[in-house]
């Protein structure tokens, strides 16, 4: 019987299994990672296909774990992942096994940590790494339809490559789902872009392939009307295919005309005793172990095991290792009307008893289901609280707001329920999953019944929720009340102005957010223990002074802060006050070194407190921003190695990504910078569309440097169309990649898009009133993009030198030597093409060649070299402008460095890592890695092979 | 088991469906030459009641789009995706009927399947279009759109607004729908008392996108519960074809 279920032959599908496997295994780069998803109706094979797959994939050497995501709203977080790991074979290797047990305990028991959801992420990644042992993972997900977000979240970090992991993900998609609003959706339109995914489509059989599969079931060929009939009434649907011309084999066609007809025959058929096996296991949480089945259908042993033979013979039950299964949802359907609700409330009631009187783990999801559907709130109760909270410490608040819901209505007809306590629960986990609208109205009902709730608690709350959902003027308004309330105690006075001066600071309406967080600052000193007031205070106050021209009053206020958070010791509050510092310093102020400084000094200050995966994190991602405004981009380099050994998660995983890819695009390293922009992609399919704009950006600028300008176009255009007007600063890097991929298509005699510049230089002229508006810190980056534009355009009819000057001069002043450089080298290509000054221009391409040497800047330099070839210009010489020495021959090369720096260097040249050199130097690693950079800056070099050669060559 | 339903041109249809835009200009590139392939189609060529369709969501797409570059819009984000979103219901529908799948939605599949002929009458064409796509894809494509952005369908918001001043392009693009396409619409419903659902009586007085944005809310509001989903889905689904037909009854010829 089981041989049976297998014994057919997978007909018409072998070009899609041979594509499979090469996406997903053959085609593959070592530590890269792919997924396949296959969409198609039900019955069209695709769980068939799954398991042929994985077969094949583990017989090539693949790690294969297989998982089904459940429709039922009891599926506990990562449930496909939980059960692919219980399912796994027991003949591991120690380690493995070991880290299988892990894993399953650490989602039973323990809380993730201090971290949050990405740790979670991060230590199931390290856990399958471990099980894996450097053989590639498949994991195999069928009915992703039904998948829950964390585990979704998980695929999309693994995929992104952000778990180190070579994975694979081949999951089955039932089409009829994604109809609708199905978040799948989206997604899968996001991933199928990118180059290691595809979405395969499973269509419907064609004729001959039917008739194949009909002739293998029936043993014989079939004549060609019965073909015909068979094609006409399956519609080429494998399953309806097979299950038909079974009927045709066993002399029953003509009664059955429909799939429904054929299961309702099969169920009449059945002897009495298999009709309660088929009913309870319809009732039950697929798969339905054999031990729950028995206590539920209660029949003699042998009597039971024939009853079960029944169902797997008349084709309506599936046996397998770890339970049974309805064949098909249809068979659901025709039973449904079968049982009078009474009996489905008996069977209900069995399996919640024989559930909880199972030892063992208990699963609290299901066990609500049960006793929910067998009509007994006060029993269903605990258990939906109790996987309400199971959710929440797997970070699955989705599922838990949907548990603490149904605990919410359970509650409803019970008089001793805490439904204050729930409905508090309730609302605020629909608040952390998004469902604002949802938090509200719980935190309304919460106010009707619950007298103890003071009422300033009551408009924090809901100014908090509103805040979250983007409402700001009713959040302002909430705040506002909470702060006349009469029973506000000084603590909560203090949270609520502070918060107000967080919102109106976002508002961008400093004056007011000043004001509150002075307001806030003083009501802190008042209470006890406000220390993350003062923080958040201090912060709204130093952005506004900031943006209000008295940055030194601003840093004052944050410096304070950061002490006040010190002396009272709280780990977040310090690493919040070194984060504003350093972006109030990086941002505004645009003193890049300090804010460097500030950012990587906390950055080893919250990995001291244990803050490291988080704060430590974002620190270093704004220390490598710093880094490569300031042209350190070597450094900027280690800095974010550094930062994704974390290995992060979300947005400081994408934060973290876009920098290094910054960088990739700057050295001109196409793969590196392509590899990440797809990782990005990856994370962003999940959401985040504020992240978007940058990606576009750096689409756009790698583009230019492949001479791909209608890719660079359409990066900007399609940017252009997402951006908020009020994003000036964005809007003006947008604009410039626009206009300078018209005035470099121009340059390549590719076409120009005339209506795009059209477009282009109203947006310019549009973001240049607004910026007039701006405060000063905003304008300044601006006006320096706006230089660019207005030069670009110029190319776009006769460049004009003078423009290029004083792009070159807002740059120089800002001092980011980047665009300073590549508006010197159109200074010159403009001066050269008047034939002017060639003098000048030569100058200015030897400072532009000597900056972009020093960043490694790649393409930029070899444009210097071909514009400085065709003018004879010789870049190596000496200018007059007081630009560094070149290096010379020999052990010149080597003058600039230190007597310590020489040292390292002969290590480096040795072979060493910078943990060897720092244990036979006796200094710290870290400090190595600033000599070593310090290195490549003054020999101008990138990487360690080059630092060695030059260290070889001066010996001899 | 699919036929070529496209005749002649199934070949550059199904070439064209294989790629899936994901921003504005990419449908408006979609949609021009979606028009270019359906005034080539058989019978009916110029006169393809789906024809009539396209053109005016190519047109209103395109006024979208020049919207959106002029800063016409206070989220454009979210309008962007909208944008992009919806018009995947159009594509995803050509697709299902491409493939002869029954799962195409009985909203659209009444007007796809007049392209064999007779001939209808080019105003009611494009309303029956207009009727599918915003009484049933729209409701759908904002909740996708909501979903994605971490944000909720809520009256009043900058989104809401946004999603207001498309009326205003509509109602440019289309002078037909504005003023006695609507009225007698309405009067039609009233003659035919009793064929079409009670909830359409009270709600379409008011701007058939109106009722999309309530839909949307009520599909948002279920879009965890795939039970659920799937008969609002339906429900939609019947509502929009019911109306569809009609709309491409002879009474349909009313409206011209």
């Amino acid at each position: 019987m089981a041989s049976d279920v297998d014994s057919t032959p997978l007909v018409g599908r072998a070009d899609l299994v041979a594509t499979a496997r090469a996406a997903l295994l053959d085609d593959v780069a070592p530590g890269s990672t792919a997924a396949v998803f296959l969409t198609g109706e039900s019955g069209v094979g695709k769980t068939r296909l799954l398991r042929e797959l994985g077969q094949r994939l583990g017989d090539a050497g693949a790690l294969v774990l297989t998982g089904s995501c459940l429709d039922i709203g009891d599926a506990s977080p990562l449930h496909p992942l939980r059960q692919a790991l219980r399912r796994l074979d027991v003949d591991l290797p120690p380690a493995a096994a070991a880290s299988v047990r892990a894993l399953l305990a650490m989602f039973a028991e323990d809380a993730a940590g201090p971290d949050g959801a990405g740790a979670l992420l991060e230590r199931v990644a390290r856990g399958l790494s471990v099980i894996a042992g450097g053989r590639p993972v498949v994991l195999v997900l069928d009915d992703l339809q039904w998948v829950d977000r964390t585990t979704r979240q998980l695929l999309l970090y693994l995929l992104a490559g952000l778990g180190d992991l070579q994975l694979s993900v081949l999951a089955a998609v039932r089409s009829e789902s994604l109809q609708g609003a199905h978040p799948l959706r989206r997604v899968l339109t996001e991933l199928r872009r990118l180059r290691s995914v595809q979405v395969l489509d499973l269509a419907p059989l064609d004729r001959a392939a039917a008739e194949q599969l009909a002739a293998a079931v029936v043993g014989r060929p079939l004549p060609p009307e019965a073909v015909e009939q068979l094609c006409q009434r399956s519609g080429g649907n494998p399953f309806v295919v097979e299950e038909l011309a079974r009927d045709l084999r066993d002399g029953r066609d003509g009664l059955s005309d429909t799939l429904r007809e054929v299961f309702l025959a099969r169920v009449d058929a059945l002897p009495q005793p298999a009709h309660r096996v088929v009913h309870a296991v319809a009732a039950g949480v697929e798969p339905v172990e054999h031990w729950l089945l028995a206590q539920v259908v209660a029949l003699p042993e042998q009597d039971l095991l024939d009853a079960i033979r029944a169902t797997v013979a008349h084709r309506l039950v599936v046996s397998s290792h770890d339970g049974y299964r309805l064949r098909h949802r249809l068979v659901a359907e025709v039973l449904e009307d079968e049982l009078l609700p009474a009996e489905r409330a008996l069977l209900h009631r069995r399996y919640a008893e024989a559930l909880t009187a199972a030892p063992g783990e208990l699963h609290q999801a299901r066990l609500a289901h049960h006793w929910r559907l067998a009509g007994e709130p006060q029993r269903a109760l605990p258990a939906a609280v109790a996987a309400a909270q199971e959710a929440e410490r797997l970070y699955g608040y989705a599922e838990a707001h949907r548990h603490w819901s149904v605990a919410v209505e359970l509650a409803e007809g019970l008089p001793d329920a805490e439904r204050a306590t729930l409905l508090r629960h309730a609302a605020e986990a629909a608040h952390h999953c998004g469902e604002y609208a949802r938090a509200l109205a719980l935190l309304e009902k919460l106010a009707a019944i619950d007298v103890d709730q003071t009422a300033c608690e009551l408009h924090i709350r809901r100014a908090r929720y509103l805040a979250a959902a983007g409402r700001s003027a009713l959040a302002e308004a909430e705040y506002q009340r909470a702060l006349d309330a009469a029973d506000c105690s000084p603590r909560q006075r203090a949270t609520a102005a502070a918060h107000l001066a967080e919102l109106l600071l976002q508002l961008g309406r400093y004056a007011d957010a000043g004001q509150w967080a002075k307001e806030a600052l003083s009501l802190a000193e008042q209470a006890e223990g406000a220390t993350t007031e003062v923080v958040l205070a201090s912060m709204a106050l130093g952005f506004s002074e900031a943006y209000r021209q008295d940055p030194d009053a601003g840093l004052a206020v944050l410096r304070r802060a950061l002490t006040t958070a010190e002396r009272a010791g709280r780990p977040e509050d310090v690493a919040l006050a070194y984060l504003h510092l350093a972006e109030l310093l990086t941002g505004p102020l645009n003193r890049m070194e300090e804010g460097v400084v500030v950012a990587r000094r906390g950055a080893e200050r919250v990995a001291e407190l244990g803050l490291g995966r988080s704060y430590e994190t974002r620190l270093l991602a704004i220390a490598t921003n710093g880094l490569f405004r300031v042209g350190q981009w070597a450094e900027a380099e280690k800095v974010v190695a550094a930062a994704l050994r974390h290995r992060p998660s979300g947005t400081d995983a994408v934060e973290l990504l876009l920098a290094r890819c910054r960088l990739s695009v700057g050295y001109g390293d196409i793969e590196a910078a392509d590899r990440d922009l797809d990782a990005v992609a990856t994370m962003l399919a999940g959401g985040g569309a504020r992240h978007v704009i940058p990606l576009l950006t750096l689409r756009a600028g790698l583009a230019m440097w492949q001479g791909r300008h209608d890719v660079a176009r359409h990066a900007v255009q399609r940017g252009l169309t997402e951006t908020r007007s009020d994003d000036l600063v964005i809007v003006a890097v947008l604009v410039w990649h626009g206009l300078r991929a018209e005035a470099e298509a121009k340059a390549n005699r590719t076409s120009v898009d005339d209506n795009a510049v059209r477009r282009l230089r109203q947006i310019v002229d549009r973001v240049a009133e607004k910026s007039v508006r701006a405060a000063q810190p905003v304008r300044d980056v601006v006006d320096g993009y706006l230089a660019l534009c207005a030069a670009e355009v110029s190319r776009l009819d006769v460049t004009d030198p003078d423009l290029w000057a004083r792009a070159a001069a807002a740059w120089d002043h800002r001092n980011h030597p980047y665009p300073a450089a590549y508006s010197r080298l159109r200074q010159a290509e403009a001066l050269l093409a008047r034939r002017r000054r060639t003098a000048t221009a030569g100058k200015l391409l030897r400072q532009a060649y000597q900056t972009t040497q020093g960043l490694g800047a790649v393409p930029l330099t070899d444009e210097i070299r071909t514009l400085a070839g065709r003018a004879r210009v010789t870049l190596e010489e000496t200018g007059p402008l007081g630009a560094r020495e070149p290096a010379g021959v020999g052990g010149e090369e080597l003058a600039a460095l230190t007597a310590r720096e020489r040292e390292v260097l002969a290590a480096v040249a040795e072979g060493l890592t910078n943990r060897e050199i720092g244990q036979r130097l006796y200094i710290s690693e870290r400090t190595i890695g600033v000599h070593v950079s310090h290195i490549f800056d003054k020999l101008q070099v990138r990487t360690r092979v080059q630092a060695s050669a030059i260290f070889l060559r001066s010996r001899t | 088991m699919s036929e070529r339903v496209w005749g002649p041109i199934h070949g550059d249809i199904v070439d064209l469906l294989a790629d899936h835009p994901t921003d504005v200009p990419a449908v408006v590139d979609h949609l021009t030459k979606l028009q270019d392939m359906l005034v080539r189609l058989p019978p009916l060529l110029d006169s393809c009641p789906l024809a009539d369709f396209n053109k005016l969501y190519l047109t209103i797409t395109t006024s979208v789009l020049d919207g959106l570059y002029a800063d016409r819009f206070v989220d454009p984000a979210f309008l962007s995706r909208l944008d992009v979103e919806f018009a995947a219901r159009y594509f995803d529908a050509l697709r299902l009927w491409t493939d002869s799948s029954p799962g195409t939605p009985k909203a659209w599949s009444c007007l796809f399947e007049r392209m064999r002929g007779p001939d209808a009458r080019p105003l009611p064409s494009a309303a029956a279009g207009v009727n599918a796509h915003i009484n049933f894809d729209l409701p759908f494509a904002l909740v996708t759109t909501f979903a994605h952005l971490e944000s909720e369908p809520v009256d009043g918001s900058d989104q809401h607004r946004d999603y207001l001043e498309i009326n205003k392009i509509f109602a440019d693009k289309i002078p037909g729908l504005r003023r006695g396409y609507l009225e007698r619409w309405q009067l039609l419903i009233d003659m035919l008392n009793g064929e079409i659902d009670d909830w359409y009586q009270g709600e379409l007085i008011g701007y058939t996108r109106d009722v999309a944005w309530r839909n949307a809310q009520r599909v948002w509001r279920c879009r965890h519960d795939p039970l659920q989903h799937e008969r609002e889905r339906k429900r939609l689904d019947e509502t929009a074809a019911a109306l569809g037909r009609l709309l491409l009854s002879p009474l349909g010829a009313f409206l011209q």
